[in-house]
C-alpha cells in the first residue's frame, strides 16, 4: 500500500499520507451536521464515506479539504494539524461532483493550473501536465477545451488535475454520480488502478453502496452526523454492527422475534438456537430484531422438519436470480433471493417451508 | 387572438415612435446651414461639427466630461464588481439590505439625489470638484454595474473557485484567474455603462457644477439658454452615435459571455 507507484511509461510518484480525524463536530444553525466523528485513515488507504444525504459525509470531506471550519475537533494530515489551515495550503488533491474544469482554459492549462499556483516554470508545467494526462489515458487531448470532451473525459481531466502535483491525499466528492452507469464502472476501475499505482491516500464520498463496497479498503457508514460503522466491505455486509448499518447496506430481512439467551422465537412459536456469534452487542433477553440476508434464506417444501411455514405472495424472475416474496404465519414478509436454476417450480399461492442457517442470522436490540 | 396580437404590435410600435421621433427630429437639424435651430433644416453642412471641435470652451467641457466618465467607469466597475461578488457569493442576513441600498439610486428621483448630494458636498467641500463629480456619478452608475455583473456571476459555478483553491490558489487568485476571466465580458460591458451614465448625466451635474469647470451636458444647457445654434444637435448626433456604439459593444460582449460560461450540468444531458 505504501509503495511508491511505479507506472509503466509515464509515471507520477505520490505515496500517501495518513489522515486522523479526531472528534470532529460541525453545527449548522441548530442542526448538528457532524457529531464527534473520529476516523483514522492509514497512509495509502482507500476509504469511502457512505451515507444517505444529510448524514454529514460531505461536511466531513469539506472539513478535510478546508472549505468548512469545524466547531470542534482536529484534522491531522500526515501528522500535521490542518484544522484551521486555508484550503490552498493543505496540498490536497480534490475531485468534485461536477467536473469543475475551468471552462476558459485548455485541458492542458487546466491540469497545469496547480503547478502554476506552485510557481513551477512553464516548460516543466507543460511536461508534467502532459504526463498526468497520460496517466488518466488522455494523452494528446491537451489542446482541447473542456467543453469538447465527454463527461467521463472531463472527470478524467479533473482527476489528472488533482494528482498532477503529487499530493499525498486525494479527496473525491461523489465524483462519479454525474456519469451514466457504464462510464461509472469504467471510472471506478480507473480510480482503483490509480490508487494502486500511486499509493495515494483516498477519501471518497458516495451515497452508492455498491461503489463504496467495490472500491474502498474500508467503508465508514455515516448516520445523522455520526459514524455508524467503519470496517471492510465483507464485515460491513456480513456483520453489520447496528440495525441501521444492517438495513442500509444491501437488502435485509428484518423479523420481529424474541430472544431468551440461547434461542430465538418468531413466526408463532417457531424457535431456533443461535450461536453466540449471532448476537451483536450483548442483547438482553426479550424482544429483538432478527436479520437475515435474502440470499441466505432457504425455501423448502412445506412441512420439511425445522422450517417455518409461509405462503408465497410473489415470484419475480430476473434471469440469473429469482426473488421469492412470502408471508409467514406471524404476518411478517420474507424475501428470498435464489439462483433461478436452483429453484424448483414455485408459484404464487404455494405454501413453502422457510429456514435460515444459524450462521446467517444476526439479532439486534429492537429499538433504533 | 390574431386581433389582439395586432393591437399589441401597434401599441408597441406607437410607443417606439413616440420615443424615437424627438431624436429623429433633432438629428437632421445638426446639418442645417442656418445660424439658429430650425426644422426642417435648410441646406446641408458639417460646419457645426467643425465649430464644436475648434472651440476651446467646448473642448474643455468635453475633456472634463471625459475625465469624469472614465474615472466613474473604473470606480463603479471596481466597487460594483466587488459588491456583486459579496451579494452573489457571500450574502448573509444583511444581503438584501445591502442590495436595496446599492439599487437605490435607480428608484430615488435624480433630483432628490442631486439636492442631497449638493447639500452634503457643499458642507464637505466637494462641490464643483472633479472628485465630487466622480463620487456622484459612481453612485448613479453602481446599480447598472451590479445588475450586469451579478447576472454573470450567477451563471458561474461557485465550485470552480473551490476547485481552484484546492489546486493551491488563494481566494483572490481563484477570483482573478477563474471567475474574473469568465465574467470579464460583463465587467467590461458594465464599465461602458458606467461611462455612458456619467458622460451625459445632466441633473446631478447641474446641481454640482461650479463656474469654471463645466461638463458637456452643463455647457450644452448654458448654450441653449444663450444661443440655440445647431451646434447643440451636432453634439447630440455625436453623443447618440457614441452611445449606440457602446451599447452595441456591450451587447456583443454579453453575447460572448453567454457562449463562454460553462453550461450547467443539468443542461448538458
Amino acid at each position: 500500500m505504501l509503495a511508491m507507484g511505479e507506472v509503466g511509461g509515464p509515471h507520477i510518484k505520490a505515496g500517501g499520507a495518513p489522515v486522523e480525524i479526531r472528534g470532529l463536530s460541525k453545527q449548522f444553525g441548530s442542526v448538528r451536521a457532524v457529531d464527534s466523528v473520529s476516523i483514522n485513515v492509514a497512509a495509502g488507504e482507500f476509504i469511502a464515506l457512505l451515507g444517505p444525504s444529510g448524514s454529514g459525509k460531505s461536511t466531513v470531506l469539506m472539513s478535510i479539504a478546508g472549505f468548512e471550519l469545524p466547531n470542534s475537533g482536529q484534522i491531522l494530515i500526515g501528522g500535521r494539524d490542518c484544522t484551521r489551515l486555508p484550503p490552498h495550503k493543505r496540498n490536497i488533491g480534490m475531485v468534485f461532483q461536477h467536473y469543475t474544469l475551468f471552462p476558459h482554459l485548455s485541458v492542458l492549462d487546466n491540469v497545469a493550473f496547480p503547478l502554476k499556483m506552485r510557481g513551477i516554470a512553464k516548460d516543466e508545467r507543460r511536461r508534467r501536465a502532459a504526463r498526468a494526462l497520460e496517466v488518466v489515458r488522455l494523452g494528446g487531448y491537451g489542446e482541447r477545451m473542456p467543453k469538447q470532451l465527454s463527461g467521463g473525459q472531463q472527470q478524467r481531466v479533473a482527476l489528472a488535475r488533482a494528482i498532477v502535483y503529487e499530493p499525498q491525499l486525494l479527496l473525491m466528492d461523489e465524483p462519479l454520480s454525474a456519469l451514466d452507469k457504464n462510464l461509472r464502472e469504467e471510472m471506478q476501475l480507473e480510480i482503483k488502478r490509480l490508487h494502486s499505482e500511486l499509493g495515494i491516500t483516498i477519501i471518497f464520498v458516495t451515497h452508492d453502496q455498491s461503489e463504496a463496497l467495490t472500491m474502498a479498503d474500508r467503508v465508514a457508514i455515516l448516520q445523522s452526523g455520526r459514524v455508524a460503522q467503519i470496517s471492510g466491505a465483507r464485515d460491513l455486509y456480513e456483520r453489520p454492527t447496528s440495525l441501521f448499518a444492517a438495513g442500509f447496506i444491501g437488502e435485509m430481512n428484518m423479523i420481529e422475534a424474541s430472544w431468551n439467551g440461547t434461542e430465538v422465537t418468531f413466526a408463532k412459536n417457531f424457535s431456533m438456537a443461535l450461536p453466540s456469534s449471532a448476537v451483536i452487542d450483548d442483547v438482553a433477553a426479550g424482544p429483538v430484531m432478527l436479520t437475515v440476508r435474502p440470499e441466505r434464506v432457504e425455501v423448502m417444501p412445506e412441512g420439511t422438519p425445522g422450517t417455518a411455514s409461509a405462503r408465497v405472495d410473489d415470484v419475480v424472475y430476473a434471469g440469473a436470480g429469482t426473488l421469492v416474496i412470502a408471508s409467514m404465519a406471524c404476518g411478517g414478509t420474507i424475501r428470498a433471493r435464489k439462483g433461478s436454476a436452483d429453484l424448483s417450480a414455485i408459484r404464487e399461492g404455494d405454501r413453502v417451508g422457510i429456514r435460515f442457517p444459524a450462521d446467517a442470522v444476526l439479532i439486534y436490540p429492537r429499538q433504533a | 387572438m390574431n386581433g389582439r396580437t395586432l393591437i399589441l404590435n401597434a401599441y408597441v410600435y406607437a410607443v417606439l415612435v413616440f420615443i424615437l421621433v424627438p431624436i429623429l427630429i433633432i438629428l437632421p437639424m445638426a446639418f442645417s446651414e442656418t445660424e439658429y435651430l430650425v426644422f426642417p433644416p435648410k441646406g446641408f453642412t458639417f460646419d457645426w461639427f467643425g465649430r464644436f471641435f475648434s472651440d476651446r470652451l467646448w473642448m474643455q467641457a468635453l475633456q472634463f466630461s471625459f475625465q469624469i466618465a472614465v474615472a466613474t467607469a473604473i470606480a463603479s466597475t471596481v466597487i460594483g464588481t466587488m459588491a456583486s461578488y459579496a451579494l452573489v457569493r457571500g450574502a448573509g442576513a444583511l444581503g438584501s439590505l445591502f442590495q436595496a441600498l446599492l439599487i437605490g439610486p435607480i428608484v430615488v428621483p435624480h433630483v432628490a439625489l442631486a439636492v442631497a448630494l449638493y447639500l452634503f458636498f457643499e458642507r464637505v467641500g466637494l462641490s464643483g470638484t472633479l472628485a465630487g463629480y466622480i463620487i456622484a456619478h459612481t453612485v448613479l452608475a453602481l446599480p447598472f454595474v451590479v445588475f450586469t455583473v451579478s447576472a454573470a456571476l450567477l451563471s458561474v459555478d461557485p465550485a470552480l473557485e473551490d476547485a481552484a483553491m484546492s489546486c493551491g490558489a488563494t481566494r483572490f487568485q481563484a477570483f482573478r484567474l477563474v471567475t474574473l476571466p469568465l465574467i470579464l465580458p460583463n465587467v467590461v460591458s458594465a464599465a461602458l455603462f458606467g461611462f455612458i451614465i456619467s458622460f451625459d448625466e445632466p441633473v446631478v451635474t447641474f446641481f454640482l457644477a461650479g463656474i469654471r469647470d463645466k461638463t458637456l451636458p452643463r455647457m450644452m444647457f448654458d448654450d441653449i439658454e444663450q444661443n440655440l445654434t445647431p451646434i447643440i444637435p451636432a453634439i447630440a448626433v455625436l453623443l447618440t452615435g457614441i452611445s449606440v456604439l457602446i451599447l452595441i459593444g456591450a451587447a456583443a460582449l454579453r453575447k460572448a459571455a453567454e457562449n463562454r460560461t460553462m453550461p450547467r450540468f443539468d443542461e448538458m444531458k
